[in-house]
């Protein structure tokens, strides 16, 4: 509706300015003419100008219409615009002199003058062309540009990682028992997993969120699991104090612990450890998770999910840092796993 | 009634014990860290109720039970597990969700209780075989069922498989039909042949067939085909 609003604004607009200029032109009168002259010429500009205008509405545009070119590449259509605008300006000529004929306003051709009003009628139309498609061609590029940036957040939103509900309820239900067993270590916990719980909600708002935020989210992560797990699961950290400055995609690293506790240390009946370290190089931030177990590739169930967790994360890296992030996974031996993302300063 | 509670982490335990406590009707005789403790316990402390988790480190509560010949009566317990509450969903097993909530707890005793209760009548066999009213846990990919041998009609072997026909369903467990035919008490099943134990109680009608061989329907549309020697003995059971 708005373009149809559009549309005809410019074209009242247009055809208006080229008729009050005419008219402006007659009155100051450079050509010096006679009275009658000037009239003569007045009821032809009222004549040809509604005539311009329909032929370019109901000829010119709908051809573009009716033959899609919009959607034709620029250097094959201009030919055939050029074309059609030569067409419709002696369409217009013939029926503006037919009718100036019959009105008895002119009783010879004097083909100068015929040149001069088909050169006219051309390059007016060459204009009026050239702002339909013009208009037609950035619209289309913003909607392609707008319709790829949303594609892209939608895309990010899906690989967002969420926290696993499993790991909430198991966190739950070992505080109500530490409730009545050691109620302090009961109210740290729920406010560590009430951290963690906000930290995540975040994550649909926000791209990056600063390395420091997200260690001390992994921080109440691996505490919680520290109280599932007891004595089964080990964590031991080696940060470095220039890592502070740096950002991460939100509960990334968070993600990737779970993953280190979820494949590698659930499955460990005597358990494991977990090391998160931190490390900067050249402003590249490098980190690093080393859990026991082992890494299967191959054989997958068909509706196992695992591996999807970290096949976001590499589409995340990729959506936000480009080619400047990188990601791997590997055994580093038949004991351990090793996890590492490597983090430009800036985005 | 004996209970033994099966988990992996020390305060989801002690956690049901303390729900538990209320219930004097339940004894908890110990607790299982995970599969393969669980196995020894369940030998040696002959329990009558599992609570079982299903994520373990090793085995998970479910290979537990298919690696058990009868089970008892079994809750489950899980914090949220998709694969493990669409198999709870098919069949309406009987778990709890983890925290668990004191008035489901209640809901799931009673039943129980209700239920054992009602099979105390029921003979038990002396020996170790397996008979009508025993239970057995089969799993087959996403669904699982505890099945009362009393409603298998028909054990098929396939390769390395035994193909379960009960109800409308044909699930597959991984065992082998020698193994199988030593536990089944032979008072209601019988070894037809080489791929085939049929439960008797489900005969419907009995032809003799080739090279005296016999052919026997079960009531549910099967034909099973008795080898001549198994012809001979399965006569000689069938009259008086």
């Amino acid at each position: 509706m708005k373009k149809r609003r559009l549309y005809w604004t410019l074209q009242a607009t247009g055809w208006g300015i080229y008729l009050i200029a005419n008219l402006i032109g007659l009155a100051l009168n450079p050509q010096e003419l006679s009275e009658a002259g000037i009239r003569l010429s007045r009821i032809e500009l009222f004549i040809h100008t509604p005539l311009l205008f329909a032929v370019s509405h109901w000829f010119i545009r709908q051809v573009i219409l009716k033959r899609r070119w919009l959607e034709i590449n620029i250097g094959r259509i201009v030919p055939r615009v050029l074309g059609i605008i030569v067409v419709s300006a002696i369409l217009v000529l013939a029926l503006s002199k037919s009718i100036y004929m019959l009105a008895g306003t002119i009783e010879e051709f004097q083909s100068p003058e015929l040149l001069l009003s088909l050169m006219t009628y051309t390059i007016f139309y060459i204009l009026w062309s050239t702002f339909y498609f013009l208009y037609h061609f950035l619209e289309g590029n913003t909607r392609s540009l707008k319709y790829e940036a949303a594609m892209n957040e939608m895309h990010l939103n899906q690989l967002k990682s969420q926290l696993n509900p499993h790991f909430i309820f198991n966190a739950l239900n070992s505080m109500r028992a530490l409730v009545d067993e050691e109620p302090s270590k009961a109210k740290i916990a729920i406010t560590q997993l009430s951290n963690i719980l906000r930290n995540s909600l975040i994550t649909d708002k926000k791209r990056v969120v600063s390395f420091g935020d997200e260690l001390n989210t992994v921080r109440d992560y691996l505490a919680l699991e520290s109280i599932r797990f007891e004595e089964r699961l080990r964590v031991t950290y080696n940060i470095d104090p220039a890592s502070g400055g740096f950002e991460v995609p939100p509960m990334m690293v968070q993600t990737l612990v779970e993953n280190a506790i979820k494949h590698g240390i659930s499955k460990l009946m005597a358990g494991g450890v977990i090391e998160v370290s931190s490390q900067v190089i050249d402003s590249v931030l490098m980190l690093k998770i080393r859990n026991s177990g082992q890494l299967i590739n191959g054989i997958k169930k068909p509706n196992s999910r695992s591996g999807v967790g970290l096949v976001n994360t590499k589409e995340r890296l990729k959506l936000i840092y480009g080619e400047n992030a990188s990601f791997r996974i590997y055994n580093e031996n038949n004991k351990f796993v090793v996890t590492k993302v490597k983090i430009p300063h800036r985005i | 009634m004996k209970a033994l509670i099966i988990d992996d982490e020390r305060l989801a335990r002690k956690e049901l014990t303390n729900l538990l406590q209320e219930y004097q009707e339940i004894e908890i005789v110990g607790e299982a860290v995970n599969a393969e403790d669980a196995e020894e316990k369940i030998k040696s402390l002959k329990p009558d109720l599992l609570f079982l988790d299903i994520q373990m480190p090793g085995k998970t509560g479910f290979e537990l039970l298919e690696s058990l010949d009868t089970v008892p009566e079994v809750v489950f317990t899980t914090a949220y597990d998709e694969y493990a509450l669409k198999a709870f969903d098919f069949n309406a097993l009987d778990y709890l969700l983890k925290p668990i909530e004191p008035d489901r707890l209640k809901e799931t005793v009673t039943k129980i209780l209700n239920r054992d209760s009602k099979e105390e009548a029921t003979t038990e066999l002396p020996a170790q075989k397996l008979g009508p009213s025993d239970r057995v846990f089969v799993k087959d990919g996403e669904k699982c069922w505890f099945v009362k041998l009393e409603n298998i009609r028909l054990f098929e072997s396939d390769g390395n498989y035994i193909k379960i026909y009960f109800e409308n369903f044909k699930p597959m467990i991984h065992k082998s039909l020698n193994a199988l035919d030593e536990k089944l008490d032979d008072r209601s099943f019988f070894r037809a042949s080489r791929k085939h134990i049929i439960n008797l109680t489900w005969v419907e009608s009995i032809e003799s067939w080739f090279n005296g061989g016999l052919m026997v329907v079960l009531r549910g549309g099967e034909k099973v085909e008795v080898s001549r020697r198994q012809a001979a003995r399965f006569k000689e059971m069938m009259s008086l």
